[in-house]
């Protein structure tokens, strides 16, 4: 390990907080100085993280960095460590690519707020504190970012401080959010006064032979503490609210990478510190909570009438599905984990940046009055067509090959183990994908498809600027989805490896040897099985193949065609363009009926203000275009009438309507109520974690 | 040589053109049997077939409102996804392009296929088209519970052995039966393909399931704007549904025929499609009227879900 | 070979739309028994659907009211080419016994070529069936027409068959029949 890349992570991390101190001293001077100072601190920690790739993730290298050269002294860690594994590095790129894309996104789609440099201030310190969680060795280091992150985000989530509901989407999450951070607080004090250290490696040796009561207790908590990170289940209604008001580059931070953050932590707490996701009491316990999620929030996002409130419900469903993949305690259900993970970060924030597109350009987010807006924004229109299919697992984005290996492994782990349980998981994780689908059916038709609404006749496609950051996104989701192979190989592979193998990451740290004299066995890389059975690309070809075979066949000459416009000028040639009118109707050669020869008034009313017309074989009334080329409306005047929003589904939400109804009034909307359920989900996972684990 | 042997087996058999004509013969035969049952003379058998060519010398009208590319286009695609889905199932014991398939993959893959008939609904922004769709969604998700029950069950009966314990290859499934006979038969299995029979209908929305093209009260539904070339690509797209769907059904739970001969195998392959047919297509057709969306919904989140959970469960119990 | 196998087929599928423009219902009636298994019309490929996009032949029955006037013309200017109009009973040719009434606004000639009109007070069945085969073949030469010169060698067709000599195809007449039913009804 050369001495250079060592110090990549803590570069990384200060650019980010050394950006947000900047822009706060003279962001205020120059914007474009600003936007370039935001770029600098965005550029330069992902390009470090890129460059941490080659060392950490194919080499199996770990990168290790004692804050002020403070090494550990006769094997006990005193200062504050550094130490970035494949599974901190998965998540430190994750959290740099989403700030990247989340920045060159805010150029843009921020234009239209002020006092901007408080944004990018705390733009910077939110990424700077998510990337120190991910890359910190050192549990109450980890405390103190998730600290940094909970108020930025606060502030974040409120910026917008005349939107509906922005102050008290902040206020819930803070509130709400500190049942979390005083969980974490109070495991990581019972931790350090079991074991009298805060270094993970040192706790991860120490602590599988030291359980007791009190350690049982610190693991229910810190559990909880980053299922509330997490915004699983019942803590997911302040999620849902932050992320509806927050901008949509801040929503793409909060699902893309702030449940992460929640992810990663319970990962390294099961995986690592305590070492016991083998144990099937833990296994249930957090893959019930990942399918609980994942089946309640996609039912509740059915009936969602705010696109990024209904993005804001699926977002905690697909956490709900990385943890209960992750939960399975699987090398497969750990890389179907982490795959999802990235996946999500990768269709759900092109998703949210698509829904920050439709609010910039249209001004609203309501599904029952927006539609029809591919014809007026036809390329974000495409781009959330490919975030829609990744999300709802469609062969061959994304999301269907960690959906595949997410089934494959929650079935597979219940027939190893012999427990129906985990095939109900698998079950629950399969009808969740096809609601998920059919939530992304209702936004592509309330949204962009179906008929336009006539207020957003003016709507305008948003700027190319605001469209790169979003085709990043989208390429990335098409790249990962092609090749699920070489992902697994290259990315998820060794993050998963990482966390399984906790032996190397203590002797990294804490110098060699150590977690043998702990009794923690090293162990082998474990090889995870390919995805053979499906390959994207040759799929890919074939359908290329046979659609240019339907094609060629399907190329057989038109008839002559005629357009609108030839149809009137034929008509006007063969002088068949005639009014029914009272003094021009001669011209037509046929006689007028009486009814026509009403006063002119009368014209204008419904039903009789539309002369015919003579056009084509057929005819056509003045006063109104060509009916052929309108939308078939049982023959009357075509007019708005859009059925999307609350218009679907109607049979599936009539048989589920008491299940809705009851869910309906849970999400009462009063803070008391979430602190409620927040406590009471942290008094069932101590009374579970003192009784079974 | 081996190019050649690929390209016929793409194009012509089992490829795109078997599928093709399976497909209309399937459904010509299924109409005539209803027609019979009715005691009626019927269309005649290719009857798909002229409707297919009669659409594609029609005029194809792109209303004002509609998208025009996704509106022209995603029949096609929707047409070229289930034709290549077709070369994923094993026919007959045949050495396919792709040796190995997936349970899973075919199930999103048929997902996908109604997913474009949905965007392609959608695009064409009628009300009707909207009413359409919507329930085209509500009968995807009734009949995808059972589907997945029944998915599982063959996956864990055919993994027995194996070092995972389950498998979701069907050239595995079609394998284990070949050496411990047809699951067909297999006492455990006998709800997981009753359920699959109920499954069928609905998959490809025929008579009595097919809520999202009702002619009479929502004026074809997802179809109501669609003619010409693009109109003929869905009802192409339906017929080669039907071969697609029998053929899975065949190669599911009858995938342990082998006469030795492989004429025979695939006449009698050809055969079980058509039974198939028969017994989960043209019966219902000929014998309900057309049910309501929510009807459907209960009757497969019940019902159909009820069978197809029992032979899970008898499948894991180890019967 | 495949224009041909199409125009071919054009005979073969034609599918029905229905207008009721104020039909007494005694013709909708009739239409609908074709179908039944007595007459079955669907062995000849005749099939009912439910929007003017998938249709080949219009049915239009009813003295066209003034309220569905309106309605009757852009349904059938939405029916994609080549197309076929039939008026089926007495009422759309001439308006039966509803002639000189202040709200109908026949007759369907007004509006749109009629290629065949089956008169009768109602149609029997069995003229309905020979109607509508009749409807078929004229559809499967307007296709013909269509491919060699466009939309205007229909309407070139349609010209001919309307003048009132014409030996061509189309246009069987019958509102003289209607006419007579008319005045035996009265």
């Amino acid at each position: 390990m050369s001495a250079a890349v060592s110090n990549f992570p803590i570069i990384a991390i200060i650019t980010f907080f050394l950006g947000a101190f900047l822009i706060a001293l003279i962001g205020r001077l120059n914007k474009v100085l600003r936007n370039v100072l935001v770029f600098i601190s965005v550029t330069v920690p992902l390009v470090l993280m890129c460059l941490l790739i080659k060392p950490v993730m194919t080499d199996g290298q770990i990168v290790a960095y004692w804050m002020g050269n403070w090494a550990p002294v006769s094997d006990w860690a005193i200062g504050i460590g550094i130490e970035v594994d494949a599974l901190g590095l998965f998540f430190g790129l994750i959290v740099t690519l989403a700030a990247f894309v989340s920045a060159l996104y805010s150029f843009t789609y921020m234009n239209r707020d002020d006092s901007l440099e408080n944004y990018y201030t705390l733009f910077l310190m939110l990424s700077g504190a998510l990337l120190g969680l991910t890359q910190s060795g050192d549990l109450f280091n980890i405390f103190v970012m998730i600290e940094i992150m909970t108020m930025t985000i606060v502030a974040l989530t409120a910026f917008r401080v005349d939107y509906d509901g922005a102050l008290e989407g902040g206020l819930k999450y803070m509130v709400v959010g500190s049942i979390g951070s005083t969980c974490l607080l109070v495991g990581i004090a019972m931790t350090y006064r079991q074991l009298h250290t805060l270094n993970l490696a040192q706790i991860a040796s120490k602590l599988p032979g030291n359980m007791n009561a009190v350690t049982i207790a610190a693991f229910a908590f810190l559990l909880v503490g980053f299922i509330t990170k997490a915004s699983l289940f019942p803590f997911h209604p302040i999620e849902a609210d932050a992320q509806t008001v927050a901008p949509a580059s801040i929503s793409l931070m909060i699902s893309g990478v702030i449940t992460k953050c929640g992810v990663y932590g319970l990962i390294r707490v099961c995986y690592n510190l305590f070492q016991n996701i083998d144990a099937p009491s833990v296994e249930i316990l957090i893959t019930g909570f990942g399918a609980l999620s994942c089946f309640i929030c996609v039912t509740m996002a059915f009936n969602q009438h705010n696109f990024k409130r209904l993005l804001a419900f699926h977002s905690i469903s697909q956490v709900g599905y990385v943890i209960a993949a992750a939960g399975l305690g699987t090398a497969l259900g750990l890389n179907a984990g982490l795959y999802h993970a990235m996946n999500h970060l990768l269709f759900k924030g092109l998703l949210f940046l698509c829904a920050g597109a439709v609010e910039y350009a249209a001004g609203t987010l309501d599904l029952d009055r927006l539609g029809g807006l591919s014809k007026k924004m036809p390329k974000t229109c495409a781009l959330f067509l490919i975030g829609a299919a990744s999300i709802s697992g469609l062969p061959p984005f994304n999301g269907f090959a960690s959906k595949w290996l997410i089934y494959q492994a929650s079935f597979e782990k219940g027939v190893s183990s012999g427990n129906f349980y985990f095939v109900v998981i698998c079950v629950i994780c399969l009808i969740s994908s096809v609601l998920t689908l059919a939530s992304f059916v209702k936004v592509s038709q309330s949204v962009f498809f179906g008929q336009l609404n006539p207020e957003f006749e003016d709507t305008k496609e948003v700027p190319a600027a605001m469209r790169i950051p979003m085709w990043i996104l989208a390429v990335l989701c098409i790249v990962t989805g092609l090749f699920p192979n070489q992902v697994m190989k290259y990315v998820t592979g060794p993050a998963a490896n990482a966390a399984i193998n906790v032996g190397t990451y203590i002797d990294t740290m804490l110098g060699q040897n150590t977690a043998a004299e702990y009794g923690i066995a090293s162990q082998a890389t474990t090889e995870i099985g390919k995805i053979g059975i499906w390959s994207p690309v040759s799929w890919l070809l074939l359908l290329l193949i046979i659609t240019c075979a339907v094609c060629l066949v399907s190329v057989i000459e038109d008839p002559k065609k005629t357009t609108e416009e030839e149809r009137f000028e034929y008509n006007k040639s063969k002088g068949r363009i005639a009014k029914f009118s009272r003094d021009g109707f001669k011209a037509a050669g046929k006689e007028l009926p009486e009814a026509e020869n009403a006063p002119a008034e009368e014209y204008d009313k419904p039903g009789h203000h539309r002369n015919p017309v003579l056009s084509g074989s057929t005819m056509t009334f003045t006063g109104e275009r060509d009916p052929k080329y309108e939308v078939f409306f049982s023959g009357e005047m075509p007019e708005y009438s859009q059925v999307g929003g609350s218009d679907l589904f109607w049979g599936f939400k009539h048989s589920w309507r008491r299940y809705f109804s009851y869910w309906r009034k849970w999400h009462s909307g009063i803070v008391n109520d979430y602190v409620l359920y927040g406590v009471a989900a942290l008094a069932f996972v101590l009374l579970y974690a003192v009784l079974f684990v | 040589m081996q190019v050649l042997l690929v390209a016929f087996h793409i194009l012509v058999f089992p490829g795109l053109l078997f599928e093709i004509l399976m497909g209309i013969l399937l459904l010509g035969t299924c109409n005539k049997l209803v027609a019979r049952m009715q005691n009626r003379v019927g269309p005649p058998i290719i009857q798909p077939w002229y409707d297919f060519l009669k659409c594609c010398g029609k005029e194809t009208i792109v209303p004002r409102a509609a998208n025009r590319n996704i509106y022209l286009g995603i029949p096609y695609v929707g047409l070229g996804i289930i034709l290549s889905t077709a070369l994923f199932i094993p026919f007959a014991g045949m050495k396919l392009v792709f040796g190995q398939s997936d349970l899973i993959v075919i199930l999103y893959l048929l997902t996908f296929v109604s997913v474009c008939m949905i965007i392609g609904a959608a695009a064409s922004s009628s009300p009707w088209a909207g009413v359409g769709l919507s329930r085209e969604m509500v009968a995807m998700i009734s009949y995808e519970l059972p589907f997945v029950f029944v998915i599982l069950a063959v996956a864990r009966e055919a993994g027995r052995g194996t070092e995972a314990g389950m498998t979701f290859s069907l050239a595995d499934i079609v394998a284990y039966q070949q050496t411990n006979g047809s699951f067909f038969l297999h006492p455990a299995l006998i709800p997981a393909w009753i359920a699959m029979l109920f499954v069928i209908p609905c998959e490809i929305g025929m008579h009595p399931f097919d809520v999202a093209e009702a002619e009479t009260e929502i004026c074809e539904g997802t179809l109501a704007e669609y003619s010409g070339k693009p109109l003929a690509a869905f009802k192409l797209t339906h017929c080669v549904k039907l071969f697609v769907m029998t053929s899975l059904f065949a190669a599911m739970f009858c995938g342990g025929i082998n006469t030795g001969i492989p004429v025979l195998n695939v006449l009698i392959v050809i055969l079980i499609c058509f039974a198939v047919m028969f017994v989960s297509m043209a019966l219902p057709h000929g014998a309900c009227a057309r049910f309501k969306t929510e009807q459907v919904f209960r009757f497969y989140w019940t019902f159909v879900s009820g069978i197809a959970l029992v032979g899970l469960i008898l499948v894991w119990c180890g019967f | 070979m495949f224009q041909n196998l199409i125009d071919k087929s054009m005979k073969k599928s034609p599918w029905l739309f229905h207008i009721n423009a104020g039909s007494c219902n005694g013709c909708d009636i009739e239409l609908v028994s074709v179908l039944t298994p007595r007459y079955d019309a669907e062995r000849f490929g005749f099939h009912l659907t439910g929007t003017p996009r998938q249709a080949d032949i219009v049915v239009v029955s009813g003295p066209i009211t003034m309220q569905s006037r309106d309605r009757l013309i852009r349904t059938l200017a939405q029916v994609p080419e080549p197309k076929c109009v039939v008026s089926l009973g007495s009422c759309p040719r001439s308006g039966n016994v509803f002639k000189g009434s202040f709200a109908i606004d026949g007759p369907l000639e007004k509006y749109t070529h009629v290629d065949v009109s089956i008169g009768g007070c109602t149609p029997k069945p069995e003229a309905i069936v020979a109607g509508l085969a009749k409807a078929a073949s004229i559809l499967e030469e307007k296709r013909k027409a269509m491919r060699k010169g466009g939309i205007e060698a229909v309407r070139k067709m349609e010209a001919e068959a309307e003048k009132p000599d014409a030996e061509t195809s189309g246009s069987t007449a019958d509102a003289p029949a209607g006419e007579k039913a008319v005045k035996e009804a009265k």
